[in-house]
């Protein structure tokens, strides 16, 4: 390969312009829509209306509050089982016997769907924060196991030979080629994970909470204020779409090594 | 540094185990190679070549017979014997200089450990690269790191398996350059594998041919020529022509690679 390092390519205005143009042609009909009397407001408020909610929201503190309460969740559940699922994972991908006695029970348990859980976990644990959290590191752990597993097997048998003819032990050849061989593929494991933990807070909140992103959406449904509820809907997209840049980011910091992401920016 | 030692291969065999049965891959290879020597080994794709320096490389266990590197048998690998692949194996997580410092013996303390990764750098002329990642470098340079990372232990003997089979022609032949300077400077025992019958010439000291299937040494040339060799001399185009006839002589159509 005689690659040299690829130049940064020079986007068009017009590149970062296209994501925007479908979303602000929908909103631009939405809006034209509501103002024709095509929607009713008690179904569907305009998006004006709703944006001046968003800002009533903000001002009150009432939108950032509920966020940070299910966001504080979402980090502590996704922690948990982010992290049981690397040990686990490296576990299984690490030993054979260990795998071979593990798999039969995560094969059973992985195709549950988090949801499923809740209503047991709240049976066992009681409505208070732990069901919560715990569902959330129920619905974490899964990708996250899968990928590290993944990941250690994918480990390039060459890059083993090497390490033995340098006489590594097992630690180094733990920290300096096992683990940044899996870490491309525990990444991706780690977005699918968080992506799944954020829906998960927001499932259990809307089964039983007094706080929290999901709570908020549920309550305005109850005491019918959809402009409230669909604020609630975009804040979870938003917040999600946040968080997943942030992970993004920080994956590219850690695998500059990885030609696949040489040349992007 | 301990004394240079000698290595010795007496009488050696390897079967591998097929669904199909066994088969042998080596059959009674004896090579005794001295301390300093450059040593060249030709043979045809799937002849064993490749297995016999994993076998000195202590990666794959002899089936019969044995290796003596000096009073010692070989039965794993180590820093001793520095190997060097077709591919060149560097970790892509790892810059130019942290590849070559993954090859440094564990107990050397760091400053120690960087002085060598320095004069190791220089040595294979990638002098200003030291922070570049494998994917920016070009397949030669690759190949210049993984030879630093291999000498960089100090080993004894170095193993090249096909180091250069990979590259284009004209880098092949100023790697071949460099990898002769370097032998020169190091002093070590080299065992280069290699298809190439120019290549062969042009390195070694001996050269060995290798028949197929089962593999064995049929033929040892020496190759009396001073360095730098001339690849257009008459007496390297007639060593060349000799090997050249061991595989594809006329008469000897049975023996075809």
């Amino acid at each position: 390969m005689t690659s040299t390092p690829p130049l940064k390519p020079k986007h068009p205005f017009s590149f970062y312009l296209l994501p925007f143009i479908l979303p602000i042609l929908l909103i631009t009909v939405w809006q034209l829509a509501s103002n024709l009397d095509w929607l009713k407001p008690s179904i569907l408020p305009s998006p004006l209306v709703i944006a001046q909610t968003l800002l009533d929201l903000l001002k009150s503190g009432e939108l950032v509050q509920n966020i940070s309460v299910s966001l504080l969740r979402v980090l502590e559940g996704f922690a948990m089982g982010a992290g049981l699922g690397l040990i686990v994972g490296f576990a299984m991908g690490l030993s054979n016997p260990m795998e071979r006695s593990l798999t039969l029970i995560t094969g059973l348990l992985r195709p549950i769907p988090t949801i499923a859980w809740i209503p047991a976990l709240i049976l066992w644990m009681g409505i208070g924060e732990s069901s919560k959290v715990t569902v959330i590191a129920v619905g974490s752990f899964w990708p996250v196991l899968l990928s590290a597993i993944q990941g250690v097997h994918s480990t390039d048998p060459k890059y083993l030979e090497v390490a033995r003819i340098l006489e590594k032990d097992r630690v180094t050849l733990l920290t300096k080629v096992i683990i940044p061989s899996a870490l491309p593929s525990i990444f991706t494991g780690l977005r699918v994970g968080m992506g799944i933990a954020w829906a998960s807070v927001v499932g259990a909140e809307l089964i039983a909470a007094s706080s929290g992103i999901g709570f908020m959406i549920m309550y305005a449904r109850e005491v019918s204020q959809p402009d409230v509820m669909l604020v609630g809907v975009a804040a979870i997209g938003l917040t999600g779409l946040l968080i997943d840049f942030l992970l993004l980011q920080l994956q590219r910091r850690l695998l500059k090594w990885n030609s696949a992401w040489a040349g992007e920016s | 540094m301990t004394k240079p030692m000698a290595l010795q291969i007496k009488n050696l065999s390897k079967h591998f185990s097929l669904s199909q049965g066994e088969l042998t891959v080596l059959k009674n290879v004896d090579l005794t190679v001295q301390p300093g020597e450059f040593i060249s080994i030709v043979g045809a794709s799937g002849c064993g070549k490749s297995t016999l320096l994993r076998l000195i490389g202590g990666l794959e266990q002899v089936s019969e017979g044995q290796i003596l590197f000096g009073d010692t048998v070989i039965q794993k690998p180590g820093l001793d014997r520095g190997m060097v692949f077709q591919e060149a194996r560097l970790y892509p997580w790892f810059t130019v200089e942290e590849n070559i410092l993954f090859g440094c013996r564990n107990n050397l303390a760091d400053a120690e450990k960087q002085q060598l990764v320095h004069d190791h750098i220089k040595l294979v002329g990638l002098s200003g690269f030291e922070k570049a990642y494998p994917h920016q470098l070009s397949g030669g340079m690759q190949q210049r790191t993984a030879i630093a990372r291999a000498l960089v232990s100090r080993p004894q003997v170095l193993l090249l398996d096909e180091p250069f089979g990979a590259l284009d022609a004209l880098t092949r032949i100023q790697m071949q350059q460099e990898i002769l300077r370097i032998w020169q400077e190091e002093k070590i025992t080299v065992i280069l594998v290699t298809h190439d019958i120019d290549e062969a010439v042009f390195l070694g000291d001996r050269v060995l041919v290798m028949s197929n299937r089962p593999g064995t040494f049929k033929k040892t040339l020496s190759v009396p020529l001073a360095r730098p060799r001339d690849r257009n001399s008459s007496a390297f185009l007639a060593l060349r022509k000799k090997i050249y006839d061991e595989f594809f002589s006329k008469k000897k159509t049975g023996d075809r690679p």
